[in-house]
């Protein structure tokens, strides 16, 4: 009974920590799903929002519940921003450059960001305090519960953009760029705006990240989680993000227990890049992604 | 392309009239190649600026024996290629003691560095078989190893349960890499000896995810935690186990918690929680209080002034103060001017020592590089660490036995 | 008026078809031929030491990946990887008795192996997936590395280089290691010059441009793609293997980390890809910039009397080089290697502003 006990509470927890990494990699499959480029500075693009959001309360002395939308709008703006000044001139080039470039802009900002704001680490106070909430026997995080809640409510504001006219314009782009074109839509400026809106998603997951392990350069090291999570949905499918969170997140939490058990130690960081290798083998597009026919 | 070239030429002319002029007389040189963007950055900044902040108190002073010290400052992102290269620039300028503050840059350099005859300051980190003096005569941890720190927390947790370990239960948390794994042998050993029991976690570097470890802990019901990492995961640690209703007066820290991680966890929430110290915390101490009084009064301070007296940064002042102290033995009982070897001859002269209490009584010969292993456990009460025991040292015939196997299996090689 | 075109004239196909028909660039090679050789009596050691016998190992380990990206057209973001198992493979066996040369071909065999493993992903997919792939099997190779200790060397984690011996003798200098490197990487040079010229070099380039395309006219891409992988995966693992015994003269798991990895593609493709020439300055440049960056960065705060924190110094090498590698992607995606070329057009005329043919 212990047993199934135990498994529960890692499953949750772990389902929580998963849609927290969902809500990174909701990021990269905005920016995939409009542009067919995988931003791999998004992790990057996180520590900046965190960092942004902790100047804001601490520097410029913001409450809370002004903070937060300021970090947001800030790196909307800056998600735009990147999008407009290195990616414009990048359309067309093979893929390896604008991954390249993604890695270069990523080592940037894992500078930048420290250096401006100092490289010890920093206190995100959301005002959650530690107490777990007690089920049974089963403890569960209220940190996390918060946080993986309110990273699944952005996930679900995301879907429901895509059903709004923005939204509809975003998708026209990210099925076939030329013909959207063609029949007048902005592809420039959806482009840019599917940035920015990475970048507010960015900045929601910096925060929500921060709080719970403080604000330095390692929050960057989400990306591979998110990669894997992104992958295993589908890079161009929001449902995916959330299915693949949740199953990354559970697997995560729950394998490395019981293999440490019988010797095997210190999986936890292997079972991601699993994930993306067994994804890969069997089925590349993910779960819910749309297989890229590629036309000759 | 004329503008081009005019400017590189711009460029490369600034950069070397601006190569500092060292003065040729009476200057002893140290090298600093820090990790300060990578993996330590949370100890580097202070501990630099502590180190800093001491050979300037120094140098306010008039130097030792009219001899100024200067300390190159440079980064290395924890990077061997990058300690490498600062190391040879440092052998190039004359250096004779360097300190790297990170352990694959120091495991790197060490052999050219036994080659060239260079003192290495390894405090708290690097090789912990570098305490043989034989095997590695330049290497100086300084400072109790990591074994040492084991040791003296398993005496406290002995000495709390009335010297009587039998059957108590106690969890190693520790980081997923050789630091975190590096204090087990000496936890099975005394394990061995007063029949505990003992089980391990580890969670993957750096730590930023824990919750699946904890939940573990929490089901192994233990009596006592002890938790094993460094930066990050150490808040996170931290976090977790106040958050799995582990009782922070059970649990023990290696030396690297700090102030940061309790700030961040909350000052209050973190009340109670045990660390191992190597260094007195805190402005209570003569020389810290020199400091801001004839440095920082005079602005010449290396950082911010609200870091000083703080954990680390106290451990940066410590290790200067060490090596202050074996330029004075050199230059007085060798004579100037100082080259490495007299340095090396000079520390191990070391008896005693405490840097005007901020250190434990530190003793460093020929076959010791260690100086004694003692320490001390602390307290978190909600704004300051607050000894719990005086200096001690323990099991250090343990600790002593596996500095031997292992500097054999170096000599071997 | 430098290369002077007067005068050259082929009468056999062989030397019309020479790697370098005009006699200045001729020179110019030999003429570096001659410096690199006599490095060590030409520069200090600490230049010799840090900065030249780096920059020559790093440049075969970037010619190995710019074959396979540069002329085979494929992602591999885990080269880091491929360069550890070639270490590890190396020092083990040294311990275990073998004599250096022959452990440094099962160093390669070993890497090749395992890349070939890496490359049975390119079959499935290309791209963006196929990095990711690699990128996922480096931490897959870490993570063994580190938790095996029969691999890693137990407790201490780091292994000891035994001293370099080649036929028996052993190498203990400075140079005799820097003239090691530079023999190894004359070879894989030589391989790659020629590369080109030869039916892989062609398959590999028909497998690049379209693979399907060159499945029609005959060329198995499978096939050519798994060579690829085997081919630059063995000069990985020699490469890994001489950085192990000659540079760091120890191998801990922290040197072959994923930042090598994107220092290894930042290398190739800041040199240009498919580029020979590029592969060196490529090579140089991320290797040597943020050392460079770092003692400007200090000498300006100097000069200038700036009181800036150490700390923050520190980070701006970290932020110059990741610009360096956003500004050339941006401004000249063909690399250094272009650079080199649009200088050298520059002066094939000079000091004429263009010919009339």
């Amino acid at each position: 009974m212990d047993f199934l006990y135990e498994l529960a509470e890692l499953s949750i927890n772990g389902a929580l920590v998963g849609l927290m990494y969902a809500l990174v990699a909701l990021g990269i499959v905005l920016v995939f799903k409009a542009s067919s480029v995988a931003n791999l500075a998004q992790g990057a693009l996180v520590m900046v929002g965190a960092y942004l959001t902790w100047a804001s309360m601490e520097l410029l002395g913001a409450p809370i519940w002004a903070a937060i939308p300021l970090g947001i709008i800030a790196m909307f703006f800056i998600g735009r921003g990147i999008e407009r000044v290195a990616l414009r001139r990048m359309i067309g080039q093979p893929v390896i450059m604008v991954i390249m470039l993604t890695l270069g802009l990523e080592i940037m900002l894992r500078g930048l960001a420290p250096a401006v704001f100092g490289p010890v680490k920093k206190r995100l106070d959301l005002g959650i305090d530690t107490a777990p909430i007690i089920i049974g026997s089963i403890f569960i995080d209220k940190a996390y519960l918060i946080t993986g809640v309110v990273a699944l409510a952005l996930v679900a504001l995301a879907a429901l953009f895509f059903g709004t006219r923005q939204g509809i314009m975003l998708r026209a782009v990210s099925d076939d760029q030329t013909a959207s074109w063609s029949v007048g839509i902005p592809v420039e400026r959806a482009i840019g705006i599917s940035w920015g809106l990475a970048g507010v998603a960015a900045a929601a997951a910096g925060i929500l990240w921060g709080s719970v392990q403080g604000v330095d350069w390692t929050l960057s090291l989400l990306l591979i989680k998110a990669l894997a999570v992104a992958i295993l949905g589908g890079l161009d499918s929001i449902l995916g993000v959330v299915i693949a969170g949740l199953a990354v997140g559970i697997l995560e939490n729950v394998a490395p227990v019981y293999l440490e058990r019988i010797g095997i130690a210190g999986t936890r960081d292997v079972v991601a890049s699993l994930v993306i290798l067994a994804t890969v083998i069997v089925r590349p597009y993910g779960l819910f992604g749309r297989e890229d026919i590629e036309r000759v | 392309m004329r503008r081009v070239i005019s400017t590189l030429a711009g460029a490369v002319a600034l950069a070397l009239a601006s190569a500092p002029g060292w003065a040729q007389d009476k200057v002893i040189k140290f090298g600093f190649a820090e990790d300060f963007t990578k993996v330590y950055t949370f100890v580097t900044s202070e501990y630099n600026q502590g180190q800093r902040d001491y050979l300037a108190l120094i140098n306010e002073r008039g130097g030792i024996n009219g001899h100024r010290i200067e300390a190159t400052v440079v980064d290395t992102g924890n990077e061997p290629q990058r300690g490498i290269e600062a190391y040879e620039r440092f052998k190039a300028e004359g250096a004779v003691l360097v300190d790297f503050l990170s352990t694959p840059v120091s495991r790197a350099v060490v052999p050219r560095a036994l080659q060239d005859g260079i003192n290495v300051l390894t405090m708290f980190h690097g090789r912990s078989d570098a305490a043989d003096g034989e095997t590695f005569p330049t290497v100086f941890p300084a400072g109790a190893l990591y074994w040492s720190q084991a040791a003296v927390i398993l005496k406290y947790i002995s000495d709390q349960e009335g010297g009587n370990l039998k059957g108590k239960k106690i969890a190693f948390v520790g980081i997923d890499s050789p630091f975190g794994k590096e204090p087990l042998p000496v936890f099975e050993a005394v394990r061995d000896k007063e029949g505990f029991e003992l089980q391990t976690f580890f969670y993957p570097s750096p730590g930023n995810e824990q919750s699946s470890t904890w939940t573990a802990v929490r089901r192994y019901r233990p009596d006592w935690v002890v938790i094993w990492g460094a930066g990050g995961g150490q808040t996170v640690s931290l976090r977790d186990a106040v958050r799995n209703g582990i009782k922070l007066d059970r649990l023990l820290s290696v030396i690297w918690l700090s102030e940061t991680d309790t700030q961040i966890v909350g000052n209050d929430a973190a009340k109670g929680v045990l660390r191992f110290e190597g260094v007195a915390y805190g402005r209570d101490n003569p020389v810290i209080k020199a400091i801001l009084e004839e440095v920082y009064a005079k602005g010449k301070g290396a950082g911010d002034e609200k870091n000083v007296g703080s954990s680390y940064y106290n451990i940066g002042v410590a290790s200067m103060a060490i090596v202050v102290e074996g330029v004075r033995n050199a230059l007085e009982k060798q004579g100037e001017p100082l080259t490495a070897e007299k340095l090396k001859k000079g520390l191990e002269e070391i008896k005693n020592f405490t840097a005007e209490g901020l250190l434990p009584p530190l003793t460093i010969t020929a076959q010791d590089h260690q100086g004694g292993g003692y320490g001390r456990i602390s307290q978190w009460d909600g704004s300051k660490w607050v000894p719990k025991t005086d200096w001690i040292a323990a099991y250090q015939d343990i600790v002593m036995d596996l500095v031997k196997k292992t500097a054999a299996e170096f000599k071997k090689q | 008026m430098f290369y002077r075109l007067a005068g050259v004239r082929h009468t056999t196909y062989r030397s019309a078809r020479q790697l370098y028909p005009i006699p200045f660039d001729r020179y110019l090679l030999y003429t570096i031929v001659v410096i690199a050789i006599a490095a060590p009596f030409l520069f200090s050691p600490l230049t010799l030491n840090s900065y030249l016998l780096p920059w020559v190992i790093w440049s075969t380990a970037a010619l190995g990946l710019n074959l396979l990206m540069g002329w085979a057209g494929q992602v591999h973001l885990g080269y880091a990887a491929v360069m550890a198992i070639g270490a590890y493979t190396a020092i083990h066996s040294v311990r275990a008795g073998i004599p250096f040369e022959i452990a440094l071909i099962l160093a390669g065999l070993a890497s090749a192996a395992i890349g070939f493993v890496f490359g049975g992903a390119a079959l499935r997919v290309k791209g963006l997936y196929l990095a990711v792939t690699t990128l996922a099997m480096q931490s897959i190779v870490d993570w063994t590395i580190v938790h095996v200790p029969a691999i890693s060397g137990g407790s201490q984690a780091t292994l000891q280089a035994p001293t370099l011996r080649i036929f028996g003798w052993p190498i203990e200098s400075d140079a005799g290691r820097y003239w090691f490197a530079l023999a190894i990487c004359a070879v894989v040079t030589s391989f790659l010059l020629n590369v080109s010229r030869t039916s892989l070099g062609r398959a590999l380039v028909a497998v690049r441009e379209k693979d399907f395309a060159a499945a029609i006219i005959g060329v198995n891409p499978f096939k050519y793609k798994l060579l690829a992988f085997w081919c630059s995966s063995f000069i990985g693992g020699i490469a890994g293997a001489v950085l192990a015994f000659c540079y760091y003269r120890a191998v801990t798991p922290e040197q072959f980390h994923l930042e090598v990895s994107i220092q290894a593609v930042a290398m190739v493709i800041v040199g240009g890809l498919g580029s020979v020439l590029g592969s060196f300055f490529g090579a140089g440049l991320v290797l040597l910039a943020p050392i460079f960056l770092n003692n400007l960065v200090n000498d300006i705060a100097v000069a200038l009397n700036l009181p800036l924190h150490a700390e923050i110094i520190s980070h701006i090498p970290l932020v110059l080089y990741g610009a360096l590698i956003v500004g050339f992607l941006l401004y000249e995606p063909l690399g250094l290697a272009k650079v080199y070329d649009n200088v050298r057009n520059y002066f094939f005329v000079w000091p004429f502003r263009h010919a009339r043919h």
